[in-house]
C-alpha cells in the first residue's frame, strides 16, 4: 500500500465545523424567534449575536487552505453549476451577508440605535438625514431576515456534506447519508453554541422564562443527535455490507486508525453523553409536568462534548475519507 | 448524454495503449516527463503501479504504467469551481493554471490519484498528453523514450493507428471504467 497524501487538513475541519455552527445558531435562532417571540427573545438574541463569528474565522481558513489566498476572488466570477464548491461559495456569501444584518438587527439597545437606515427612498444618498430603527421596525425586520436565512442556514449544514459526498472516488463520503449527518450535525453544534452561551451568561430572566428557553433547546438538541444516530448505524450498516471499497472504508473506523477517534470521541462523548445529560434534564418534564431540571454545569458540559463530538466527527471524515479510495492503493 | 465507454463523439480521441508484458519499471517514462515538463522535484505526472497478485510461491508481479487518464467524462472538470480545469475538443483534459486558486477539490475528485499540487506555478497541475509535443506532431516524451516499447500513443479513431490496430488484436481493460470515467488508458492483457 502506498502513503496517502492529505491534501486537505485540519483547515478544511475548522472550516466545515465552524460553518455548521453558524449556520445551527442562526436557524435556531431564527425558530425562536418565530416559535417563542418574546418568551424566547434571549435565545434569539444569543443565537444572532453568535451566528456570524464562527463562519468569518472558519472562512479565513478556507482562504488560507488556498494556493493563492489572494485569488479567492476569483470564486466569484462565475457560476459552475456541477460543482458543490462553486454554488457553496455563493451560498456562504450570501449566509455571511444575511447572517451580519441579523446580527445588528439584535444588537441590544441603545447600541442599537447607533444603526441608522434611510427610511424614504429619496435618503438613500443623503446619509444624514438617516435615522435609527424604531422598535416595530426591527421586529419586522428580525423576521424577515430570519425567514430569508432559514433556508440558506439549513443549505450551509448541507453543503457541506454535499462537498464531501459528492466525490465518487472516495467512497467513505460517497453517500447521501453524509450530507444528513453534516446538516444534523451542524444544527446540533449551533444549538450547543447557543446553550453553552446561555449557560455562561448571568441570567436575570425568572425561573418560568428559564424553564421554557432550556425546555425548548435541550429538546431541539436531543431530537437532533437521535436523528445523528439514526443516520450513523444505517450508514455503517450500507458501507459495510456494499462494494469493496465502500466496506474497506468503514473498516478506517471498525479496527482502523479513526476507531477509538470516532466510537469514543464522537458516539459516546459527542452523542450518547449528552443524549443522557439531555434526556435527564427532560424528564422532570415529560414524567411529572415539572421545570427541566438544569444545572448550568451539567448543561454546560454536554453543550461542550455535543461541540468536540461535532468537530471530531468532522475531523474523522475529512481525514479517513482522503485514505478511502476506489481502485486499491497500488505501490508506485 | 452518450455512454462514456463508447466515445464515438469526437473526430479524434487520443488514447494510451500500455503493454504492462513490455515494462520493465525502469522509470525513463518518469525522468523524461519531468524534464520535459518541469515537474518540481518529488511530484510525478507518470508512475509505474506494481500490481502484485497470487499467493506465496506463485506470485505474480506486473508493472502498469501509468498518468493522468484524461477522461471522456472528467469528474476533476465537474467540481472545478472556477473552470480552471477544461476538456478540448479532442479529448484532452487541461488546466488553466491562472484560473486555479489551488482549492484541491480536483485531487479530491480523481479517482487515479493523477493530480498534484505544484508548489511554484501555485496551482495543481497534472499530465496534459505532452500537449505542447502533440500540437506540433510529435509524441508524448514518455512515449519517445520508452525502451521496452511498452506505451504506446495515437487516435483511437483513426483505424490505421497503431493503437487501433493493437486494440483490435489484443484483449484489453481500462481501470474503473465501470464508473463511466472513460478513461483514455488502455492496458493489454497479459500472455
Amino acid at each position: 500500500m502506498r502513503e496517502v497524501e492529505f491534501h486537505w487538513n485540519v483547515l478544511i475541519v475548522i472550516y466545515l465545523f465552524t460553518a455548521g455552527v453558524s449556520a445551527g445558531a442562526f436557524v435556531i435562532s431564527g425558530l425562536a424567534t418565530y416559535l417563542g417571540g418574546a418568551k424566547y427573545k434571549r435565545i434569539s438574541r444569543i443565537g444572532a449575536m453568535i451566528a456570524p463569528c464562527p463562519l468569518i474565522f472558519g472562512l479565513g481558513m478556507l482562504v488560507f487552505d488556498l494556493t493563492k489566498p489572494l485569488q479567492f476572488w476569483w470564486l466569484f466570477l462565475t457560476v459552475q453549476w456541477t460543482s458543490p464548491m462553486s454554488i457553496g461559495s455563493w451560498l456562504l456569501t450570501f449566509f455571511s451577508l444575511l447572517s451580519i444584518i441579523y446580527f445588528l438587527l439584535w444588537i441590544p439597545r441603545p447600541w442599537r440605535d447607533l444603526l441608522r437606515v434611510p427610511h424614504r427612498w429619496g435618503e438613500i444618498f443623503s446619509p444624514k438625514r438617516w435615522q435609527s430603527l424604531s422598535r416595530r421596525d426591527v421586529g419586522i425586520a428580525r423576521r424577515v431576515i430570519a425567514a430569508i436565512g432559514f433556508p440558506v442556514g439549513l443549505g450551509v449544514g448541507m453543503y457541506t456534506g454535499v462537498l464531501l459526498g459528492a466525490i465518487p472516488a472516495r467512497p467513505l463520503w460517497n453517500t447521501p447519508m453524509v450530507a444528513q449527518l453534516f446538516l444534523f450535525s451542524a444544527m446540533s453544534t449551533g444549538v450547543a453554541t447557543v446553550l453553552l452561551i446561555a449557560a455562561l451568561v448571568r441570567d436575570k430572566s425568572d425561573a418560568d422564562h428559564l424553564h421554557h428557553e432550556r425546555h425548548f433547546l435541550v429538546s431541539v438538541d436531543a431530537v437532533l443527535i437521535v436523528f445523528e444516530i439514526f443516520i450513523i448505524i444505517p450508514f455503517f450498516l450500507h458501507q459495510a455490507l456494499n462494494t469493496w471499497s465502500s466496506a474497506e472504508s468503514v473498516n478506517l473506523i471498525m479496527g482502523g486508525p479513526y476507531t477509538l477517534a470516532f466510537w469514543v470521541g464522537v458516539i459516546l462523548l459527542g452523542l450518547l453523553v449528552p443524549l443522557a445529560i439531555e434526556g435527564f434534564e427532560l424528564y422532570p418534564v415529560v414524567w411529572r409536568e415539572a421545570a427541566v431540571k438544569y444545572s448550568r454545569l451539567w448543561g454546560g458540559v454536554s453543550a461542550a462534548l455535543v461541540l468536540v463530538g461535532g468537530f471530531l466527527l468532522r475531523y474523522i471524515f475529512v481525514y479517513a475519507g482522503q485514505v478511502s479510495h476506489f481502485l486499491p492503493l497500488l505501490e508506485r | 448524454m452518450a455512454n462514456p465507454a463508447t466515445e464515438t463523439t469526437r473526430k479524434k480521441r487520443w488514447v494510451f495503449v500500455m503493454e504492462p508484458d513490455r515494462c520493465i519499471d525502469c522509470e525513463a517514462c518518469m525522468v523524461a516527463c519531468s524534464v520535459e515538463n518541469h515537474v518540481p522535484i518529488g511530484e510525478h505526472r507518470n508512475w509505474i503501479a506494481h500490481r502484485e497478485t497470487g499467493a506465496f510461491p506463485d506470485l505474480n508481479l506486473s508493472f502498469m504504467p501509468e498518468n493522468c487518464h484524461h477522461c471522456d467524462n472528467p469528474p476533476c472538470e465537474r467540481v472545478c469551481p472556477t473552470g480552471a480545469t477544461y476538456q478540448r475538443d479532442d479529448g484532452i483534459v487541461l488546466i488553466d493554471y491562472d484560473k486555479c486558486i489551488g482549492c484541491k477539490y480536483c485531487i479530491q475528485a480523481c479517482p487515479y490519484d493523477a493530480r498534484y499540487v505544484n508548489e511554484e506555478k501555485q496551482a495543481v497541475d497534472k499530465c496534459t498528453f505532452c500537449v505542447h509535443r502533440l500540437d506540433a506532431g510529435q509524441p508524448p516524451a514518455c512515449v519517445e523514450t520508452c525502451i521496452g516499447g511498452a506505451r504506446h500513443f495515437g487516435d483511437l479513431n483513426d483505424p490505421e493507428s497503431e493503437v487501433s490496430k493493437l486494440l483490435a488484436t489484443h484483449d484489453y481493460t481500462r481501470l474503473y471504467e465501470e464508473a463511466g470515467t472513460g478513461p483514455a488508458i488502455y492496458y493489454i492483457r497479459g500472455k
